[in-house]
């Protein structure tokens, strides 16, 4: 099976081409903002090298988020539109089960996080692939109190990766929890641990391959406690006219 | 004798709140277009949250391609070249545009072609009837309020331009003051034909030697208004205020615009944007270019109500010319948020 794999939900762009678990190719630029301008350069250059063309890939996967809404959605759309067009299966894989599956460690909880400021954080923690506490945007101190638990009962190795781990750092040694860093490199999305990840994930329709944000609008947050309307599926806010 | 191949352009177009498809035939004959609108989404906010309009562009953009290639006939073979909106506007919005088009360019190993959101507004004459340059066109909308001569269908130069805000702002800012929801421009326009100008508002910048505009006096003048019966608790009328507001709005950009006809005496005159379905102003230019000697009345073309606003049929009109023209775009296209038409030498100073 033939995958072409995509993160951009971080200031890493990541694309991979898998056969199967093996990664035939990866190209990851740090720190590189302009996903827009590179991301289908770098999947066109991936593929001339590879000599493949889209339509001889058996599956499409991308990071859906958490992450930088404007890079998701740089990703899924185009991943999306290559699914739809070519009639290819296409799979969405968690942004913070990719960053925890950079490090296969067994019995280590892996937390997961990607600084959402303000000592918020999106995370999730997983064992061995497993998602022990589901991805959200959580205040960090809350994210100490779980982790901490979790490690104390089932005697849990912990160890930290992706993004904002200075001040996660700070917060879990003020508690008194151990924890390891994972390497450097395990700290951003790799395409092509996405690649492995979407081998056993269920594809999905591409009209429905969406960033999964995991945060409303501030602005339909305020208009909700403003007005006390609930909110709706946005389907209903779309006409076509 | 073999006729020649049609050219048929998949366009998109996700500027701002509405998420457009269209395939267009030779730049003239719209084959399908499906516009899905967030009017309604913003409406809960007053105007356009930009990341509530990325939300909602993603979520259809796939499904309109599907729509538009089934509302033509077509499936990709069909289709020559894939355009879309690389600017002005929401960044974020204009993102989704972008991603979806290189994305199904590469898919399908189409050319791709970038295209301006105001040279596609004027090129909704293009949809109406056929254009002979030299043309000058008003393009006014949401975000702009310029007159422009098209040299030639790929040739355009800004020729005159707001000093503050657009035309459609204004219309939106007064009509948040009466009460009316954003987008407030066709509302307006429906009061102010059953109101009389009674208020007689300043008309800026009506003598001065350039083909700019300004309409944030105008705007301080109406809301003062406003305010001060307010104050005094007097209810003033709201359909004599549309037609006030509406009267100063028309004067001012027949009064350039006609400037402009007679100064480069274009063989088509052309209306474009958001505001250009306004029934006041469409008349009112008729009207005057009616009073033109004949051998100086341009061709006007008044593009349809639902070409005014934004929509991806426009976009292919122009898109065509760029393609005629070899104009082309590669993978590395990008969203362009302030992107500006050229402006003519005499503007630049
Ligand atoms: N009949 C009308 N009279 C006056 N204004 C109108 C009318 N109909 C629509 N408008 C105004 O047109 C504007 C929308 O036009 P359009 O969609 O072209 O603008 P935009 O895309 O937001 O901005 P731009 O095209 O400049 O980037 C709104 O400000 C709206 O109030
Ligand atoms: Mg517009």
């Amino acid at each position: 099976m033939k995958i072409l794999s995509v993160s951009t939900a971080t200031n890493h762009l990541s694309v991979a081409l898998n056969q199967a678990e093996q990664v035939l190719a990866e190209v990851n630029e740090q720190d590189e903002r302009n996903h827009s301008e590179h991301l289908a350069p770098v999947i066109a250059a991936m593929l001339v090298k590879k000599q493949l063309k889209l339509k001889d890939l058996d599956r499409f996967a991308v990071a859906i988020g958490p992450g930088s809404y404007t890079g998701l959605r740089i990703g899924v759309t185009t991943v999306k539109m290559f699914a739809s067009i070519l009639n290819i299966p296409v799979v969405g894989i968690s942004t913070l089960a990719a960053l925890a599956a950079n490090v296969p460690a067994p019995n280590t909880l892996v937390l997961a996080l990607i600084d959402a400021r303000n000592t918020n954080y999106f995370a999730g923690a997983y064992l061995a692939g497993k998602s022990l506490i589901p991805d959200g945007h959580y205040p960090l101190e809350q994210l100490v109190n779980q982790v901490q638990a979790l490690c104390m009962k089932h005697g849990y190795e912990l160890t930290l990766v992706g993004s904002g781990l200075t001040a996660a750092s700070v917060a879990f040694k003020a508690a008194g929890c151990a924890f390891q860093l994972g390497a450097k490199e395990s700290n951003y999305p790799h395409a092509g641990v996405i690649g492995r990840l979407a081998i056993n994930a269920k594809p999905v329709d591409p009209d429905m391959l969406l960033p999964n944000y995991l945060r409303r609008t501030q602005a339909e947050v305020d208009w909700h406690h403003q007005t006390g309307q609930d909110y709706q599926p946005d389907s209903n806010y779309v006409e076509e006219v | 004798m073999t006729e020649k191949k049609a050219i048929r352009i998949l366009a998109y177009e996700s500027s701002c709140d509405e998420t457009s498809t269209s395939v267009v035939k030779n730049g003239t004959e719209i084959e399908s277009l499906i516009v899905a609108t967030q009017i309604k989404s913003h409406q809960r906010f007053g105007g356009v949250v930009p990341e509530v309009a990325s939300r909602h562009h993603i979520e259809v953009v796939s499904q309109i391609t599907k729509e538009a290639l089934a509302e033509a006939n077509c499936s990709w073979h069909d289709i020559d070249a894939i355009a879309v909106t690389y600017g002005p506007g929401l960044v974020g919005a204009l993102l989704i545009g972008v991603s979806a088009a290189k994305a199904a360019a590469m898919a399908t190993d189409l050319p791709l072609i970038g295209v301006d959101h105001i040279m596609g507004h004027i090129m909704a004459a293009q949809l109406t009837a056929p254009i002979t340059y030299p043309a000058l066109a008003l393009q006014v909308s949401g975000g702009h309020t310029e007159i422009v001569l098209l040299h030639d269908p790929v040739h355009f130069e800004i020729i005159g331009d707001t000093r503050d805000d657009a035309a459609g702002e204004a219309y939106d800012k007064i009509g948040r003051v009466l009460g009316v929801n954003y987008p407030a421009g066709k509302t307006i326009d429906a009061w102010a034909h059953q109101g009389h100008d009674t208020f007689h508002f300043p008309r800026a910048m009506m003598h001065e030697d350039d083909y700019d505009f300004s309409f944030s006096g105008l705007k301080s003048a109406f809301i003062n208004t406003c305010h001060h019966a307010d104050q005094i608790h007097e209810t003033l009328n709201k359909l004599d205020l549309a037609a006030s507001f509406q009267a100063a709005v028309i004067d001012v950009l027949s009064d350039k615009t006609m400037r402009a006809i007679k100064a480069y005496q274009p063989n088509t005159f052309i209306m474009g944007g958001g505001v250009a379905a306004n029934l006041g102003l469409r008349e009112c230019m008729a009207n005057e270019i009616a009073k033109l000697p004949a051998k100086e009345q341009p061709r006007v073309i008044l593009p349809p109500l639902k070409l005014c606003g934004d929509n991806a049929a426009m976009i292919g009109a122009a898109a065509y010319n760029l393609y005629q023209a070899g104009q082309f775009a590669d993978l590395t296209l990008n969203a362009d948020p302030s992107l500006e038409l050229p402006y003519a030498e005499s503007m630049l100073n």
